[in-house]
């Protein structure tokens, strides 16, 4: 009983979010935010990098075959193809792709490739902050080669950032918002992930004291909107 | 604390909760209030002083009683309940499907419930019979109740077969400082000057009498409607002040006319809760003809603002105010009429002093006085007062204190509500454990965030130090949760 009742809660546990930070001037911060496991040993990054080669190969293993089977279509011969295996042997692998309708083929290509460009982790987003200059929020797509959404918000319509609770679905989540002068909407940072309190707060107090240290502005201002 | 009504929707126990709130945390308490959302306000939210209140969307119908709803309320309840660390869970109002629910998921979370009701309600007609039927479900697994008066203690403890010593009485308050009688603002309130000789109204001077009320049927119109035009003509001297709306004010317009009353009678329609001060200072009796009332607080406002009340005996009215600053009728047209007439004789003598009725209703009703004793009532449900205190000597004997959460227990006592609602309600209690079961499964409580509480002013922490020391010496950080 007891282990199947672990399993559940491992089964429908979130992925782990982990905060990293990278500061490198006073005025500069960046936050991000992943569910992607960071790759510290030698077996992860391995495990990573040959992931990501098995993944291209796959990727051009179909691009060949969908190749192939546009050759086998052509009544022409396919000279690249015979050159590289040999007349007999490629007059046997074209007849044996035309046997593929393309109705199927072409499904599951594309099938396969989505399957290989779409990333392994769920999303990455991040905050960057420039003091005097503005903070930028970006959440990567799920699918490689796909550019994040990016949203840059200039220092002087930054009216306000704090930390609130909504309902979301059946419970209640705190997130990070920026107020943004002239909009009805706060912009939400980290949209897609939510992440936790803990997270949320160095954040906050991070993204704060790079924003306005200097100005004083917001310094104690706003500390009941934290708690909050 | 958990209802379904709270502000912005105006009402009695919406400011009972509200103050009852703000008195607590004042008293070291954590509080949080959940209730459904309203038209433009959703979410979480502020109050002053710290107030939390959650307002949770619903896209169900919500007045209905639906038992879908039911279940569908306990994943957020719950997620709440955790987050907020709450202890003990105060449900407000027995017609509010919100706190039945909150009670019932409460319960099979294993913490205390409390439930305050602050209404009547009859045994015969088909609506009642369901009413209470369903204030039993609730009540029958429920730690404590609380009674806005006795005569609501009576009526909830026969409609819910309850164990009256389940059952305390705590009575509503006013806060005194926002009813006043006109003389008060010109006197230095750090002074307590010494009531001078009484001022008779003299024989031609003008009687101005008062009623605020929503104008429907159980407020009693009709019987106002058909009292003023006798007390009118008996009495030369006096006028009437009506304010409030309802489905009744077209009665009371039509009266206006046939009887050519419209110089004698102000009708002020709508009137807004602030602005009810205002209407009572210009009069000198209040008449409240309810026909059934738990509590009656407009009385206690009317009389902290100087008014001499003319009131019918029914529900808990006679316990609301002392016998010297009320005049009872029965509720018929005749005795209100008298009642009228011997209320107007009596100020034409002099011989009451509503001018010394602001300070005496001060002493009276407090909100402070009241969280104190709804703390007592907290203290009492989870243990920190012993039974034997709590229930009193003899009645602690037999008497199980604190009730058992096992699911067992509770199904007992749900068993007992009935031939066909008992087992409907085990059925009900049974599904509500398995679903527990299941969220603990797939959202553990490990997995749910830890509210920061709201930083509380020093000086009232100190405070609560010194008038609580026996709490701080056993380490056990004071803070209660409670939901409305």
């Amino acid at each position: 009983m007891a282990t199947v009742v672990a399993a559940l809660h491992r089964l429908s546990a979130p992925p782990v979010q982990t905060l990293r930070t990278l500061q490198p001037t006073q005025a500069t911060v960046s936050y991000t935010v992943s569910t992607r496991p960071e790759a510290t040993t030698v077996a992860a990054k391995l495990r990573f990098y040959t992931g990501i080669t098995l993944r291209m190969l796959l990727a051009l293993a179909v691009a060949l075959l969908a190749w192939t089977r546009w050759c086998a279509g052509r009544e022409t011969p396919a000279v690249a193809l015979s050159w590289i295996l040999g007349h007999a042997r490629s007059e046997e692998l074209l007849q044996l792709v035309s046997r593929l309708p393309w109705r199927y083929l072409v499904p599951a290509c594309l099938c396969v490739v989505y399957l290989a460009l779409r990333r392994g982790y769920t999303v990455e987003e991040s905050l960057l902050v420039l003091r005097g200059l503005g903070l930028q929020t970006s959440t990567t797509s799920s699918i490689y080669l796909r550019t994040p959404t990016t949203r840059f918000i200039p220092t002087p319509s930054v009216q306000d950032i704090f930390i609130h609770e909504a309902f979301k679905g059946f419970e209640v989540r705190f997130y990070l918002a920026v107020v943004v002068k002239g909009e009805e909407d706060v912009v939400v940072v980290f949209p897609r992930l939510l992440p936790n309190r803990g997270i949320l707060e160095d954040v906050w107090r991070g993204s704060r004291r790079c924003l306005w240290e200097d100005t004083g502005r917001g310094k104690g201002k706003d500390r009941g909107r934290e708690d909050a | 604390m958990v209802s379904d009504n709270f502000y912005p929707q105006p009402g009695g126990v919406e400011s009972h909760i509200y103050q009852l709130s703000s008195k607590l945390i004042n008293r070291g308490h954590k509080v949080i209030v959940i209730t459904h959302s309203f038209k433009g306000r959703k979410g979480v939210r502020y109050l002053t002083n710290g107030l939390k209140v959650y307002y949770v969307p619903f896209w169900t119908v919500y007045r209905e009683t639906t038992f879908p709803t039911v279940f569908s309320f306990f994943p957020i309840f719950r997620n709440i309940v955790i987050r907020e660390q709450i202890g003990i869970v105060h449900g407000h109002a027995s017609l509010s499907n919100l706190c039945n629910e909150a009670i019932l998921h409460a319960r099979t979370m294993g913490l205390y419930t409390v439930f305050t009701d602050h209404s009547l309600f009859g045994f015969a007609d088909a609506g009642s019979i369901l009413t209470n039927k369903l204030l039993k479900f609730t009540l029958s697994d429920v730690d404590h109740v609380i009674c806005v008066s006795h005569t609501c203690k009576e009526n909830c403890v026969l409609r819910a077969s309850l164990d009256p010593l389940m059952v305390s009485v705590i009575p509503n308050a006013v806060v005194a400082e926002n009813f006043r009688p006109l003389s008060h603002e010109s006197i230095d309130p750090r002074r307590d000057s010494a009531p001078g000789p009484p001022q008779p109204l003299g024989p031609n001077e003008t009687i101005t009498i008062v009623a605020i009320m929503r104008l429907f049927y159980n407020k009693g119109v009709d019987l106002l409607i058909a009292a003023i035009p006798r007390v009118l003509a008996a009495h030369p001297k006096v006028r009437f002040i009506v304010a409030g709306t309802g489905p009744k004010a077209i009665d009371m317009e039509q009266m206006i006319e046939r009887n050519m009353l419209q110089d004698r009678i102000l009708l002020l329609g709508a009137v807004r809760h602030e602005e009810v001060r205002d209407v009572m200072v210009q009069g000198h009796i209040f008449l409240n003809p309810s026909l059934t009332e738990a509590f009656g607080t407009v009385i206690v406002e009317a009389a902290s603002c100087g008014l001499y009340i003319v009131c019918t005996r029914v529900g808990g009215v006679p316990e609301v105010l002392p016998n010297h600053m009320t005049e009872f009728a029965a509720p018929e047209e005749d005795d209100i009429v008298a009642a009228t007439g011997r209320a107007i004789a009596k100020l034409r003598e002099g011989k009451v002093r509503t001018d010394l009725f602001h300070g005496q209703v001060k002493q009276m009703y407090s909100w402070t006085d009241v969280a104190e004793r709804t703390e007592r009532v907290y203290d009492g449900v989870v243990g920190a007062v012993g039974s034997e205190d709590f229930y009193g000597g003899d009645a602690a004997r037999g008497h199980p204190g604190v009730r058992s959460f096992a699911l067992i227990d509770r199904l007992k006592r749900y068993y007992g509500c009935g031939i066909w609602a008992g087992k409907l309600f085990c059925l009900c209690a049974v599904v509500d454990y398995l679903l527990f079961i299941i969220l603990e499964i797939f959202a553990p409580r490990s997995r749910i965030d830890i509210c920061r509480n709201w930083p509380k002013k020093i000086f009232e922490r100190a405070k609560v130090k010194n008038t609580r020391p026996a709490e701080d010496s056993d380490g056990m950080p004071r803070r209660r949760d409670l939901r409305h």
